[in-house]
């Protein structure tokens, strides 16, 4: 049977958030995304950039990227309103709750976007254009903001159709509707396909995604290596890869991160396993519980995916014990290919007082090292996450606690409660 | 005109079930006092999640210079605040 898979995608994720937190919640009248406006990071900074902009902004030429300087020059009255991470979390959250109702296996890709597995629904819902037209109302009318579904029977081709015409909008693009959907649009719409990429197809006389669909694969292999075959199986729609539904949240403990840059050394990887170990154990010390297995998974910049676990000697929430195995099961795992993404996932969860197995070469260690967690624990509740970190974060290019919405789209913040 | 939903404080009753019910509420009048309606009847309620922030809006009469007023209020379920949307 042919899969059925769902891309959803927040239209103007940031815009739309606020504007219905400004309308709803707030009261305003006005509706951002009616008006030519736009997230902006940091507004009193010359140097802030444009993060969402409304549909009517678009009209004036402003992108996403955009400084805000020549944002204002392209439209003198953007309204402008600084960005609020925490609402695009809570926001993000319940959208997901929503999307767990209609499908049992859901993939959060972003904070705006993720994929359903809904093969073999179509006896609760009707066929896919239904069954996705009800959910982006639901949607709607629960929580005031709009997606795009994109319909297909691969992750590639429904996130392609998710793309096309927005706002609010279904859209279908099944393996027969390539040529004639997919195949015209400029290859730099092609998912995966940056604007290097771009410029480096644009020279070897590609233009379309069609253009690369046809092209002889070992061109491409010529010039891009294996990133050409990627993109050569995209633009003819092929994708293998599953909707990867995560562990249910109570088995175990875990935390990922899509990395900014891609992570071609070996040290800078470690650092970010030690961020991501950091945030895991956090929860596992604050839940009282311990890890007895430690799991860590890469994606490559070929988005090929590979994980490998190992069992401790005995359970832990140490993080330095954590991002020891961590770093055991990397140098065993990584095949040198530059990263994108890291994850660290604790399982075999055992509550409360444990029966140490102590090695007799670091038993003092454990004592020290568990009260100096316990110690920095106490310090990021009370004055903050960034109150206390490592040294090795000082200057590095990782933050020192990674997962979730990255650090520097994290403040400013709405406050508890609602802010008048 | 009102342009914000304003903070207000509120009387509630929680029933074993878990049900809220607004009692009385605390209104600004004409002269910026503030003074203690009773809620008479409660027209309707209704769950609201807008943004992922769940709320409980309350659509409900009070008793003001003589006449039953309508007014919305809303408790929100995370902050426990209770704001008025609109009079009337
Ligand atoms: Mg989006």
């Amino acid at each position: 049977m042919n899969k059925i898979i769902f891309h959803i995608d927040v239209n103007s994720a940031f815009l739309s958030w606020e504007a219905v937190y400004r309308l709803r919640i707030r009261g305003e009248k006005t509706d951002l995304r009616e008006i030519p406006s736009a997230v902006a990071g940091d507004v009193k900074k010359r140097h802030g950039i444009i993060l969402a902009r409304s549909t009517p902004a678009k009209k004036y030429g402003v992108r996403t990227g955009d400084t805000i300087n020549d944002a204002l020059k392209l439209c003198p009255n953007l309204v402008m309103v600084p960005p609020h991470y925490d609402l695009y979390e809570s926001c993000s959250e319940a959208m997901m709750e929503i999307l767990k109702e209609f499908s049992p296996c859901v993939e959060q890709y972003s904070v705006d976007e993720a994929f359903c597995d809904m093969t073999g629904t179509v006896g609760l819902y009707g066929s896919a254009v239904v069954a996705a037209t009800l959910l982006k109302d639901k949607i709607y009318s629960e929580l005031g903001f709009t997606v795009n579904v994109g319909i297909s029977t691969n992750k590639i081709l429904a996130k392609m159709a998710s793309d096309f015409k927005k706002p609010n909008m279904v859209h279908t693009l099944f393996p027969e509707e390539i040529e004639q959907k997919m195949w015209p649009l400029p290859v730099g719409d092609l998912f995966f396909v940056g604007p290097a990429s771009k410029r480096k197809l644009h020279a070897l006389g590609i233009h379309t995604i069609g253009q690369l669909a046809n092209t002889d694969p070992d061109i491409l292999r010529a010039h891009f290596k294996k990133y050409g075959e990627v993109i050569h199986a995209f633009a003819n729609g092929i994708d293998l890869s599953v909707v990867a539904e995560e562990a249910p949240p109570n088995k175990g403990y875990g935390n990922s991160t899509t990395i900014p840059f891609d992570v071609d050394d070996g040290s800078t990887a470690k650092m970010v396993l030690l961020s991501l170990a950091e945030k895991v154990c956090t929860r596992l010390r604050a839940d009282n519980v311990m890890a007895t297995v430690v799991a860590v998974s890469i994606v490559d910049i070929y988005f090929r995916h590979s994980s490998h676990q190992m069992t401790l000697i005995s359970p832990t929430n140490i993080t330095n014990e954590i991002h020891k195995a961590a770093c055991k099961l990397f140098d065993r795992l990584w095949d040198g290919t530059p990263i994108r993404h890291l994850g660290i996932h604790t399982s075999k969860i055992v509550r409360g007082e444990v029966y140490k197995q102590i090695n007799l070469f670091d038993m003092n260690r454990y004592e020290k090292l568990s009260r100096l967690d316990a110690v920095v624990d106490t310090i990021r509740e009370r004055y903050g996450e960034d109150s206390v970190k490592r040294a090795i974060f000082l200057k590095g290019p990782v933050y020192h606690m990674a997962g979730g919405i990255s650090p520097e789209k994290r403040k400013p913040m709405y406050k508890e409660g609602i802010t008048l | 005109m009102k342009m914000l939903n304003m903070p207000v404080d509120v009387i509630a009753t929680f029933n074993v079930q878990g049900k809220i019910r607004p009692n009385y509420i605390r209104l600004e009048d004409e002269e910026h006092t503030l003074q203690t309606f009773k809620i008479e009847n409660i027209v309707f309620s209704r769950e609201e999640k807008y943004a992922g922030m769940p709320a409980i809006h309350f659509c409900c009469n009070i008793i003001r210079n003589g006449c039953a007023q309508l007014i919305h209020i809303k408790y929100h379920v995370k902050t426990h605040q209770w704001v008025l949307v609109r009079e009337g």
